[in-house]
């Protein structure tokens, strides 16, 4: 009886009435109401100075109970913030997310709140009133309960504590330790009976300073109703209660004095950094029952994947464009040619519609109707008709940049947003195609899929596997000059330039979105002095090559012939700021993909001109061959120089202890680039 | 920072829209073979029709009704393929609906309500906010595409009437636009044209006791935004509407000048200045004693900065009436209308008289020969009745950091509607030119012989100057201010040894100090046997592209403003200048420049830079002569100076 009310808590969870208890044995570090009155004075905030606000204290505990109808998660969280200046306001206007779907739903219960401020010396508080708590309608399943405390000050101490029930059992509370303002103490419990096994992951950059862990007994209470057999496999039963007695393990974990956390260039997503632990239901162990996966290894995904309405049933739903498919197999003998056309058809078919998903939003055909869908849409009817096409393509699973890494040891599937698809070639060969983007070519990712691994989901479980997505594609730069200076210092030339890689991609959206005449005068009003007398764009349409820009170009120089020139001649043809502005940098600088930048220049001295000064030629290696830039200059005596410079980042992603060394180069190259050459009339 | 209230209009008026539609007889196609190949140049969508209807019901009532088709190029006209219709407690949508069609005119699917996303439009910093929208995208991968949409909203805040951009954006051509007004006798319209093309200009017509009017355009081709110019929607035709006479939940006013729309906002907020008894006493007691009106004000508008914060509530009404003083009193916070209704109140305990004022603040200025709701922001405005002259003190009562009685660039040079019993009247919010804003600097750039530098920047910034640097001081933490600071230094290579930012000795203007430490390596590497040095250091101005085909915008530049730069170099021994950049002077229409690097006796080298730019409208035949002063500037500002080592 316990048994299948237990079970049908887990498995249809709606309603339930409480429980008991279990106690862990530590002391709770905050208790609601009770602040120390010395926090409101500046004495203990001297090296938070620069802080807007801290976090004195931010405390959770997660535990389950069982009702008529289900089982419950209830989390109960106090909050305890000191605010230091102004710009810290906002941390007393605090929003809570509840999601809801169908008859589930996550409540938002007990609110309290307090604002304590130091008046005349004396604690003066005031409470949190329901008028000041709305609530917001945020998406179809998504409530925003808001609420603001009163009387907000420099120094002001604010206190809040809510409980949130869930019926999502396989949802159970997350916890972030570290926020974008420092924090003193955060802690958080979770009280998990013997019935469920969750996986837990940490991750981070800051140490835990308390991580422990007990077992109790506790007590459950169970009450049900009268129930009519509805259904065959339902048994009728009478209402009643009964209590029963598991083992809960209590686990705490706490972080102390944890930096504030801010977003820098070229990182993924603060998600990826910051300190906290998620949890994922893996398996149950009901009384009587043997131990049930839930989801705990990465075959068992495969497989659930596979039958998976949304997904792997999609994969066999291409049928409806047997016609197409056949005629292109019939059109397309050679494989690469064959795979590009159903590429082809697939991005000119349906419009990717923004949102990331790794399932299907419905059957593929609705999306090939409408013309419009998720990336899940569109790439698993890829992927379908790339099989129908008779081409082995399977998916991959992944998450993108901005939805944050997939840690390999844990198989969860929820941490992904992505897929794309994988085909394999002749000779163990491989590609990855997606089908989202109008300007990328096929086998080429979107930038937003460089993160890491993806999931190769295939039919044997046993072999699906890890894909490295490190790109081949590099941010390709190629620039051929053929420059004539005049003695006046002016000059005129031509340009031959490519964009390749992600550089054709990022180039090829700029023109789309600009036009051939705004991206020039782009380039013009990046260039003191010059005009474009003549452009021509190659390769637009040619995704598979790189974008290919013909310029010629003038600047005038002085208004009479002058003795000495001076020219930087790579000044116009190379970046002039280091990215790398800050001295340090705690996290890795993650790229994408590969870079390489070439400029080949040949200049024309004007007659009667020679070199009289001319740049040493340079080498700057980054360590553990992780890139380099050489650059020379090179006098034929025959009236031309001839320039090389060439700088390549061989990593898509450096470590932060590389960072110094990535700044440098950076250093050393711009200081290289910015050097002149020196002309002199002969005598 | 200061925050802007009233939101919900300024949507709204983009938004509006309406009509009769759905009886179309004929299903339309629109094939893109059709399309003139005038209107696809530069284009990126071609609107090929819309209908945009305005049906007055009563005081209290409208319908808006739009209907529209267009023609999407390319991708870059992708937006255009989706709607959004902007809803809340005052206004409500009736019906949404959408079709997409091929390039030969051929449906290809409907709109279906599963496919039109509800969400809340809340703006993020709002607290509670009633708007939403509704939300379509029929989006196509193949182009070129045509999607069809038509919506109606029934509105009970008839204070706004819509306002018709034939043409809102630019690289968007218009093969035909139509608005129309349908407007019972007795609620005469009010409206003013804007850009109409000859022939264009308003159809009056009369039947049944109703007045029709119509306006429409044809073939407009697509313009192009240009640098220094008004917004697209500010040079294109438009006309906007406003009523005579309106009712928003049982508050009525009359619209027919400044005067009746500020009499009808004073009205809707009269009586709610009251503060508890406790309040009036402690105001008594913080001005008690001083005597000088300006001081007392002072004293008055910093409690108020200490003791209150922006929270933004709109909700119906609540949109254009404030809460009470007394629920700031007892909360210590409001959103604009309720912080400047409050701050009024405590002004009125310290016996000093003080109205709200009205603005659009962070847009372009209002319309001010059309008296309509354009506001989106409410300020204080305090005439003193005790100086020797006229004068006025502004309060924003938003923020808890803006200096007393200093507007900015988001409420200063521009017209505010005062609020008074005698009903609205447009005056002027304080004026920020060339004398106010400026920017002064100082460096001292010690070279070594390797090329390496070391340099000093005390950085003063008085005005509109200091606004982003002021607001940086405020809002974030000095390393992360540091690191904003390096985000826009133009220097190649750099590390910032010393910094600090922090607010300057109090004057009439706010000021921002700023102090850099600058390890710069590689600055001016020798080349040989010689140096070059860029003495400017951090004020070089960028030239402009030169004009590509005839100007159509007069040129619009945001500030006046004055910057002048003194620059100390030391160079090493043995070092010495071997070309100086010859002195420069510029005097134009458009400002006055002058550069120069003097020697000085001591070895050091002394360069000086004077920019003013004391006007900020110029007509669009003179852009030529202001690209060619760009242009000269940028290249004194870059012209460098070459060192030559004396002793090898």
């Amino acid at each position: 009886m316990i048994t299948i009310l237990l079970r049908r808590v887990a498995a249809a969870v709606t309603l339930g009435v409480c429980a008991a208890l279990p106690a862990l044995g530590q002391a709770d570090p905050i208790k609601f109401g009770k602040i120390d009155e010395r926090d409101l004075t500046g004495a203990n905030f001297v090296a938070d100075s620069a802080a807007e606000a801290v976090i004195l204290c931010d405390f959770g505990r997660s535990r389950f109970e069982v009702g008529e109808s289900g089982m419950k998660i209830v989390f109960e969280r106090v909050t305890r913030i000191k605010i230091l200046k102004k710009s810290g306001y906002d941390w007393a206007t605090v929003q809570v997310p509840l999601y809801k779907k169908n008859s589930d739903a996550e409540k938002l219960t007990s609110l309290r709140g307090y604002t304590y401020n130091l008046v005349n010396n004396q604690v003066v508080k005031d409470k949190l009133e329901t008028s000041a708590v709305f609530t917001e309608q945020a998406s179809e399943n998504t409530l925003i309960r808001k609420f603001t405390l009163p009387n907000v000050r420099e120094g002001s101490v604010l206190e809040y504590s809510y409980t949130i029930t869930s019926d999502f059992v396989f949802n159970f509370q997350d916890w972030q330790f570290q926020n974008a303002i420092p924090t003193r103490w955060s802690e958080y419990r979770a009280a998990i009976p013997e019935y469920l096994d969750y996986k837990m992951v940490m991750q981070g950059y800051e140490p835990l300073a308390v991580q422990e862990r007990d077992e109790t007994t506790g007590q459950y209470t169970i009450r049900w109703g009268r129930t009519q057999a509805t259904q065959v496999n339902q048994e009728a039963h009478s209402a009643g209660s009964t209590a029963i007695t598991a083992r809960v393990t209590n686990h705490r974990w706490a972080m102390k004095d944890v930096p504030g956390l801010r977003s820098e260039p070229f990182m993924t997503t603060v998600r990826d950094y910051v300190s906290r632990i998620d949890f994922e239901l893996a398996g149950t162990k009901w009384p009587d029952e043997p131990y049930k996966n839930v989801l705990n290894s990465w075959e068992k995904i495969n497989d659930i994947l596979l039958n998976d309405d949304d997904f792997g049933v999609q994969l066999k739903r291409g049928g409806f464009l047997k016609e197409q498919t056949t005629a292109l197999v019939a059109k397309y003998p050679d494989v690469p040619q064959r795979i590009a056309a159903v590429h082809d058809l697939v991005r000119k078919s349906v419009k990717y519609n923004g949102t990331d998903r790794y399932y299907a939003s419905g059957p593929l055909r609705r999306a090939y109707d409408q013309h419009s869908g998720s990336a899940g849409d569109v790439n698993l009817l890829l992927i379908a008709l790339l099989r129908d096409a008779g081409i082995p393509a399977n998916p991959v699973l992944l998450s993108t940049r901005d939805h944050g890494m997939i840690n390999e040891n844990f198989p969860l599937i929820s941490k992904f947003n992505y897929v794309v698809a994988h085909i394999a070639l002749p000779d163990d060969k491989e590609m990855l195609v997606d089908a989202t983007e109008q300007l990328i070519p096929c086998g080429m990712l979107p930038e937003r899929c460089l993160s890491g691994a993806g999931r190769l989901i295939l039919p044997d479980a046993g072999q699906s596997r890890w894909v490295n997505l490190q790109p081949s594609q590099r941010f390709l730069e190629y620039r051929q000059i053929q420059l004539v200076l005049d003695d006046k210092g002016g000059y005129t030339g031509k340009i031959h330039q490519e964009h390749g890689g992600y550089a054709a991609l990022q180039s090829r959206e700029k023109l789309q979105k600009n036009g051939e005449k705004k991206f020039v005068e782009e380039i013009v009003s990046s260039h003191e002095g010059w005009s474009i007398p003549k452009f021509a764009f190659k390769e637009r349409e040619v995704l598979t090559k790189p974008l290919a820009l013909d310029y010629e170009f003038s600047s005038p120089g002085a208004d009479t012939p002058v003795g000495t020139i001076y020219f930087s001649p790579m000044r116009q043809f190379s970046g002039d700021k280091n990215p790398f502005r800050h001295e340090e940098r705690r996290f890795p600088v993650d790229f994408g993909a590969q870079t390489d930048e070439t400029v080949m220049m040949t200049i024309t001295l004007p007659a009667g001109y020679q070199a009289e000064e001319l740049p040493k030629p340079a080498i700057v290696d980054l360590p553990d061959n992780g890139g380099r830039f050489s650059y020379t200059v090179v006098d034929n005596g025959q009236g031309t120089l001839q320039i090389a410079s060439r700088m390549s980042l061989r990593k898509p992603i450096y470590m932060a202890e590389e960072y110094a060394y990535l700044r440098e180069f950076y250093n050393r190259m711009l200081a290289k680039q910015a050097e002149q050459i020196v002309l002199k009339k002969k005598s | 920072m200061s925050r802007p209230l009233l939101t919900v209009a300024a949507v709204l008026l983009v938004q509006s829209g309406i009509v009769s539609a759905a009886t179309a007889g004929a299903v339309p196609h629109y094939a893109v073979a059709d399309l003139p190949a005038a209107l696809r140049e530069n284009a990126h969508a071609v609107v090929r029709y819309e209908e945009q209807t305005l049906v007055v019901k009563s005081v209290s009532r409208t319908v808006e009704t739009n209907r529209h088709a267009v023609t999407i190029l390319d991708e870059a006209g992708a937006d255009w393929a989706t709607q959004l219709v902007y809803y809340d407690q005052l206004n409500t949508v009736s019906y949404l609906r959408g079709t997409v069609y091929d390039a030969a005119g051929k449906v290809i699917r409907q709109l279906r309500a599963a496919d039109v996303r509800d969400f809340s439009l809340s703006d993020g910093f709002s607290l509670a906010s009633d708007g939403r929208g509704r939300a379509a995208d029929m989006r196509q991968a193949n182009y070129p595409y045509t999607v069809e949409y038509e919506y109606e909203v029934v509105s009970t805040n008839p204070l706004f009437y819509s306002s018709w951009y034939a043409q809102p954006k630019e690289q968007l051509a218009v093969e035909k636009s139509t608005f129309r007004v349908v407007t019972p006798t007795n609620l005469p319209l009010r409206y003013k044209e804007q850009h109409l093309p000859s022939g264009a200009s308003v159809v009056h017509t009369a039947e049944g006791g109703m007045e029709i009017y119509e306006w429409q355009v044809q073939n407009l081709a697509a313009v192009e935004e240009e640098h220094d110019a008004p917004p697209v929607a500010e040079l294109t035709p438009a006309v906007f509407t406003a009523p005579t006479e309106f009712e928003v939940q049982g508050h009525h006013g009359t619209l027919n000048s400044w005067q009746t729309l500020g009499q009808w906002n004073y009205d809707l907020n009269a009586g709610r200045d009251e503060l508890p008894a406790a309040m009036k006493a402690r105001i008594a007691s913080l001005v008690q004693g001083e005597t000088d009106e300006r001081a007392r004000i002072r004293k008055v508008y910093e409690f108020l900065q200490a003791n209150t914060r922006y929270i933004s509530i709109q909700l119906g009404i609540g949109g254009w009436q404030t809460f009470p003083a007394s629920s700031v009193a007892a909360n210590g916070y409001g959103d604009c209308k309720a912080l400047t209704n409050y701050c009024k109140a405590l002004l009125q305990a310290a016996d000093v008289k003080a109205y709200c004022a009205l603005v659009r603040a962070d847009e372009p200025d209002i319309r001010t020969d059309f008296p309509s709701s354009q506001f989106n922001h409410v300020i204080l405005c305090v005439p003193l009745t005790k100086a020797a002259k006229a004068d006025t003190v502004w309060l924003e009562c938003t923020s808890q950091t803006n200096q007393f009685n200093y507007m900015g660039s988001f409420t200063g040079n521009r017209h505010a509607l005062l609020l008074t019993p005698a009903g609205g009247k447009l005056v002027r919010t304080p004026r920020y030119g060339v004398a106010e804003n400026r920017r002064e600097r100082r460096a001292d750039v010690y070279l070594d012989a390797q090329g390496n530098a070391t340099a000093t920047v005390r950085t003063l910034r008085t005005g509109l100057e200091q606004d982003n640097f002021n607001a940086l001081f405020h809002s974030l933490a000095p390393a992360e201010q540091k690191k904003r600071v390096a985000d826009i230094l133009p220097l190649a290579n750099f590390s910032i040894t010393k910094f600090s930012l922090a607010p300057g000795a109090p004057t009439g203007l706010p000021t921002m100090v700023e102090n850099l430490g600058l390890a710069l390596p590689n600055f001016a590497p020798p080349s040989g046997r010689r140096v070059f040095l860029s003495a400017n250091l951090l004020s070089r101005w960028s030239s402009l592209p030169a004009a590509v085909g005839e100007r159509q915008a007069d040129i619009w530049l945001d500030n006046a403003f004055t910057h002048s730069d003194t620059i100390r170099i030391h160079v090493p021994a043995g070092m010495k200048p071997e070309s100086l950049p010859a002195p420069v002077k510029l005097t134009t229409a458009f400002g006055t420049y002058s550069s120069q690097v003097l020697a000085l006796p001591d070895g050091t080298l002394q360069y000086v830079r004077q920019l003013r730019m004391p006007l900020t409208h110029f007509s669009r035949t003179e852009y030529a002569a202001y690209v060619e002063f760009r242009r000269k500037i940028s290249a004194a500002d870059k012209a460098p100076v070459v060192f030559v080592k004396t002793d090898s």
